[in-house]
């Protein structure tokens, strides 16, 4: 699973989630500053965030919301993947559905970003750019995290690349969300590496976008039929 | 027994007309029926007076309480819970006892968990009903009775204390588990309460929402036929069932179906065997094994063993395949599956009694966001079924014939795309696997003309004539 245990994953925070150490609420402080860590260094380690969602489910007047926040939006930059709905569920009920009368902030915070989060999963990327442009919201709840926009994009860029040969470069526009041809251009051909021809994108060959034809077969041994030997070897014995 | 009646000898050869019989009758009534706030020393009275009757309260812990028992019962319940945890785990040195059956240690983990659900989701509906004052009164002073850390700590400790994880490792090494047992898990008693301890931790996490830790805790317990937990039905039932669930949670379809399958296999194959009260019990479990699969089906169209397709389709036939045609019809049919078979999931703190309305049910939450997941990916099999028709596609035409969008289209194009790919396990902890490709249909988009190719499947002969041969010896 994407951003499950990174290679930058130090040892003191290894012994924290492995051990018993992880239901001691003192260690939020720790597992804190690892999280600042990883929004500043543009990495994820979604395990050890949940161990942290976990102290604050137990003890719920250590929560601090932007740490809560801080931590679905690094696990939504792992799209397509489990990693925000595993955090969402480690979340207290109140305080991921909104309630006749519990519109906190957190609460009203938690619900956008699995708005923005649902888009992200269901391939909306030009409505995901629309949306994160929507609203002063968003821009305060991603801005502790250093290169959001960058990893969101190159991650859209990758499962492009994984689906499609070739595409018309007005769609890839808007799905990378760049709102300038130019800035688009640099990016497929720098980032990517992929050519630009007239209004086509032309992407490499890889294991994905071939659809290749198979054929699955049944493998057959001798173990399968161990039982059906051994009984008829019995019987007749 | 043995312990029991040579504890009883003495103390009658002594006087036999002693006031002390009835004195421990009287004192295990209070304990079953008094609710008082036991501190530590008190707590620790009570247990001298009673380790001559030390074995019938082994038993009294495995006992299930009775279904209409008052909050006063589940209380001293608890309290009795800790004493005889407090008294295995920190007496001087190992307790010599036996325990009374080889599945005591599951039943008293089991029972010890499950009132511990149970009372969780009292407590929360106490709150939301919010007009039981008395009731209400009494959860708010006691707001550690039944709390999520002493039912964490009273299981870690167990395991610690047992040295099981240490054992078990050996075990898979191929090496004598006695070697690194220790002065406690050498004992039979320990052993089994470390060893289910850990089943006991699966299904807290997975009762708490955290799934994959839930699967993390089974690392050291391998998952055959020759598990200790095997020995005993419920332990075998309740571990993949937890297992299962929260695979699917983690989106791992095919290995939660690989879970559930395995052991509805196993229960259909025993039913003749089991006619008893355990196995009723099972029924229902059964029942919700077989919703949960469904919904796996349709995330992930597999093909089932012949049982179970054909149960499945008896007892979900037409949810089934209003889960397989997809849609937005469908949406519903995902919800009330779910609820009848997720387990009774509880928050791990107490409600907020000044707020009922405040307190959502956290079976709605955890449903929401699978919902999420659900709503992601409820054209999959829309798309599934009219891209088996062609080699060749144009995209706008398609999203003619489904009346969307072509930008609506491209992105159920990339998620279902996106979905074939799943983590798979082949080896080693439950979490580790491979990531696959685990549907037979695949394309790719040149531009707006996606180039389709199905797997052709060659037909499996093997388990259809293992079958038919065992027929003919039959």
């Amino acid at each position: 699973m994407n951003g499950e245990d990174p290679q930058e994953r130090p040892d003191f925070i290894r012994a924290i989630i492995s051990g018993l150490e992880r239901y001691n609420p003192e260690a939020a402080g720790t597992l804190e500053a690892y999280l600042t860590q990883q929004c500043e260094e543009k990495f994820c380690d979604c395990n050890a965030n949940r161990a942290l969602l976990k102290l604050y489910q137990l003890n719920p007047d250590r929560i601090k919301d932007e740490v809560i926040t801080n931590i679905l939006v690094k696990a939504m930059t792992q799209f397509p993947s489990p990693q925000f709905d595993l955090s969402l569920h480690l979340l207290s009920p109140s305080q991921s559905n909104p309630g006749p009368n519990s519109s906190s902030e957190l609460t009203e915070a938690v619900s956008k970003l699995r708005a923005l989060n649902a888009q992200l999963e269901g391939a909306e990327y030009a409505r995901f750019w629309a949306t994160l442009d929507s609203d002063d919201l968003y821009a305060d709840l991603t801005t502790d995290i250093a290169g959001f926009e960058d990893m969101i994009r190159v991650r859209i860029a990758q499962l492009v690349g994984q689906s499609y040969r070739e595409i018309q470069f007005a769609v890839l526009e808007s799905w990378l969300g760049l709102n300038n041809a130019e800035a688009t251009t640099q990016f497929i051909t720098e980032t990517c590496g992929w050519k630009v021809e007239g209004d086509l994108v032309q992407i490499p060959k890889n294991a994905e976008n071939e659809a290749r034809k198979a054929e699955i077969r049944e493998d057959v041994n001798v173990d399968m039929f161990a039982r059906v030997i051994k009984r008829s070897w019995e019987e007749s014995a | 027994m043995s312990a029991f009646q040579q504890a009883q000898a003495p103390a009658r050869a002594i006087d036999p007309d002693s006031d002390v019989e009835e004195e421990a009758l009287v004192n295990d009534y209070k304990e079953q029926v008094q609710y008082e706030e036991d501190d530590a020393e008190s707590t620790q009275l009570s247990l001298a007076a009673q380790t001559d009757d030390i074995q019938s309260r082994l038993a009294a812990a495995a006992q299930p309480l009775d279904y209409s028992a008052g909050l006063e019962v589940k209380f001293s319940s608890y309290d009795s819970y800790c004493s005889l945890f407090h008294f295995i785990l920190n007496s001087e040195g190992p307790v010599d006892l036996e325990p009374p059956s080889y599945y005591w240690a599951w039943d008293v983990i089991d029972e010890f968990i499950y009132q511990f659900n149970s009372f969780s989701s009292y407590r929360a509906r106490i709150a939301r009903q919010g007009n039981n004052e008395e009731e209400i009164t009494m959860l708010r002073e006691n707001p550690n009775t039944w709390g999520c850390y002493s039912v964490l700590n009273v299981l870690y400790s167990l395991i610690q204390k047992s040295q099981i994880t240490e054992q078990l490792a050996a075990m898979k090494r191929n090496e004598d588990p006695a070697a690194v047992a220790g002065e406690y898990g050498s004992k039979n008693l320990y052993k089994m309460l470390g060893y289910f301890s850990i089943i006991g931790l699966l299904r807290v996490h997975t009762l708490l929402g955290d799934f994959s830790l839930a699967l993390k805790t089974l690392d050291d317990i391998e998952l055959n036929k020759k598990a200790m937990f095997a020995r005993v039905m419920a332990a075998h039932f309740t571990t993949y069932y937890y297992v299962g669930f929260s695979y699917m949670m983690m989106r791992r379809y095919a290995d939660a179906i690989r879970m559930f399958s395995h052991i509805l296999v196993y229960v259909s194959r025993t039913k003749n065997f089991q006619k008893n009260a355990q196995y009723d019990s099972i029924t229902k479990k059964n029942d919700q094994m077989y919703a949960l699969i469904a919904i796996c089906v349709a995330f992930q169209p597999t093909r089932l063993d012949d049982t179970i397709h054909t149960a499945l389709r008896e007892k979900y036939g037409d949810q089934l395949l209003k889960l397989q045609r997809g849609g937005p019809e469908a949406l519903p049919i995902y919800e009330e599956l779910f609820r009848t078979a997720c387990p009774k999931f509880i928050s791990p703190v107490p409600p907020n009694f000044d707020e009922p309305e405040a307190n959502i049910d956290p079976i709605e939450h955890h449903l929401s966001v699978f919902m999420d997941e659900v709503k992601t990916n409820m054209f999959n099999p829309t798309i599934k079924s009219y891209l088996r028709l062609y080699t060749t596609m144009d995209l706008k035409k398609l999203a003619g014939f489904l009346e969307v969008k072509p930008e609506e289209l491209r992105g159920w194009l990339m998620v279902n795309k996106q979905r074939t790919k799943q983590l798979r396990w082949t080896d080693g902890g439950l979490l580790e696997g491979e990531l696959v490709n685990v549907s037979d249909l695949d394309y790719a988009l040149q531009g707006d003309l996606i180039h389709i190719s199905e797997a052709k499947v060659g037909r499996k002969l093997v388990d259809w004539y293992l079958r038919n041969l065992s027929r003919t010896y039959a």
